[in-house]
């Protein structure tokens, strides 16, 4: 998966749901690790829609 | 910043610094971690505090972070009839719009009065692991990676924390204990009262949960919703465009700032103490699940969390059974309520549009001067029998 940092309000509900402990959230940005599986779950809670899922991106 | 501390707390929020506080003053020496490079921000939170915990912790109120006194509520039902309650009257609370990114740094500042040390610009990326017990953390700081000692972790690190993970006490949030909540923060709106909070429930404005006006000066509100993640099929940001376009009062307001936050609403989990790892806050997810509130369970929680580990500390002691005083005391204190709220959460979850309605119809015509809660809930059975089986458990 992809985040758009422009549009992240750095909220951590991503990182909340992730079934993988996929998620990284600093403070300078959001992004998944490794174990990302693009299961989606996260881009279905985000508040403002940063999250792209998907492969290849 | 030493490279062994007694505690470390991971995360300065109102969980971590509570606990940071008290810990120092218990003698403790105290090491608090935040990942933001300022303590506060971004807002991720209504910010509307009820006074009994201020009073409880003997914080007096400031007007830097305390910008805005309230003493009633509305709640307004899916067609829009509107049921007010006047706290004063009712159950003598009252409370305060706070303005979290001063509220969390005095916070801060009491917790480094009382001698703890605190970085910011300092992500914990992982726990410090020897004969499977837990040492320390690894963090990344202004000035690269390094590794604290500590005999004590405190975990208030939020809804998406990592150390509870690592720790082995919680999973991954379920969609249908998850509400997305966004927020604006708006002037030039217009509500019915300064001090009353505005709730408003409805599937088609926040499907699982509801959408806020928390007055916080002239003109001035924070305006948001959540949403639980197993029913929401839109972005939460949609469904807060939608509100404001709807409502006279704020649809020409401006919008000045954008927040964001996750909220846990399946209550607290089952364990918050493993080892010498202590959770406090939303990391532990001690969050009212009716209200999604949170900070004046997060502070309760991080004042017993630093006594008992700095008792312990002092005692030699910091094994997970000496550590469980925090969970008892807590449950003792809290456990009870969080129950309720999560039982009314979802006895409310369970009731269409309509049947919130009628509820609605039946309490606005109830005079809250003189009527109980318990009251309120027993006037609405007997006026909602086929509602009864819903509401059975709430008596």
């Amino acid at each position: 998966m992809k985040v758009d940092q422009n549009l992240c309000l750095r909220c951590g509900g991503c990182v909340g749901v992730c079934p993988f402990d996929a998620i990284e959230a600093t403070d300078g940005s959001v992004g998944p690790n490794q174990r990302c599986t693009d299961c989606g779950i996260c881009g279905k809670v985000c508040p403002v829609g940063a999250i792209r899922v998907g492969k290849k991106l | 910043m030493e490279r062994s501390y007694d505690v470390v707390v991971v995360g300065a929020g109102p969980a971590g610094s509570v606990a940071a506080q008290a810990a120092a003053s218990g003698g403790a020496s105290v090491l608090m971690l935040e990942r933001r490079r300022e303590i506060g921000v971004p807002v991720q939170c209504g910010e509307a505090l009820s006074e009994d915990v201020l009073k409880e912790m003997k914080l007096k109120p400031d007007p830097s972070w305390a910008v805005n006194p309230t003493n009633s509520v509305k709640i307004v039902s899916p067609s829009g009839i509107a049921v007010r309650i006047s706290e004063r009257r009712v159950t003598g609370k009252v409370g305060y719009i706070l303005n979290r990114k001063v509220f969390d740094k005095y916070l801060a500042i009491r917790a480094a009065e009382a001698g703890a040390d605190i970085r910011v610009g300092t992500y914990v990326y992982g726990l410090v692991v020897r004969d499977g017990r837990v040492c320390g953390v690894r963090a990344r700081g202004v000035d690269g990676d390094f590794e604290v000692e500590a005999k004590v972790v405190i975990a208030a690190d939020g809804v998406g924390s990592r150390v509870a993970r690592w720790a082995g006490m919680n999973t991954a949030i379920k969609l249908d204990d998850f509400e997305s909540g966004v927020q604006f923060q708006m002037v030039g709106v217009d509500f019915e009262s300064p001090s009353m909070l505005e709730f408003y429930l409805s599937s088609r404005i926040a499907p699982g949960g509801y959408a806020w006006v928390f007055p916080k000066g002239e003109h001035m509100a924070n305006v948001g919703l959540g949403v639980l993640g197993s029913r929401a099929e839109r972005r939460a940001i949609d469904y807060l465009r939608d509100f404001v376009a709807r409502m006279p009062g704020l649809a020409r307001g401006k919008v000045v700032e954008i927040n964001a936050g996750g909220i846990p609403v399946g209550g607290p989990l089952k364990q918050t103490v493993k080892g010498n790892v202590v959770l406090v806050g939303d990391a532990a997810r001690q969050v009212n699940a009716l209200t999604g509130g949170g900070i004046d369970s997060a502070m309760r929680a991080g004042q017993i969390a630093g006594e008992v580990v700095a008792d312990a500390i002092r005692e030699g002691d910091v094994s997970e059974k000496r550590l469980r005083e925090y969970e008892r005391r807590w449950r003792e204190k809290m456990g009870k309520s969080h129950e309720k709220y999560l039982k009314a959460k979802n006895v409310l979850l369970g009731l269409s549009d309509q049947e919130l309605d009628q509820l609605a119809e039946t309490l606005s015509r109830v005079d809250f001067e003189r009527i109980s809660l318990t009251d309120m809930l027993r006037a609405l059975i007997k006026s909602h029998p086929k509602l009864l089986w819903k509401l059975r458990g709430l008596v």
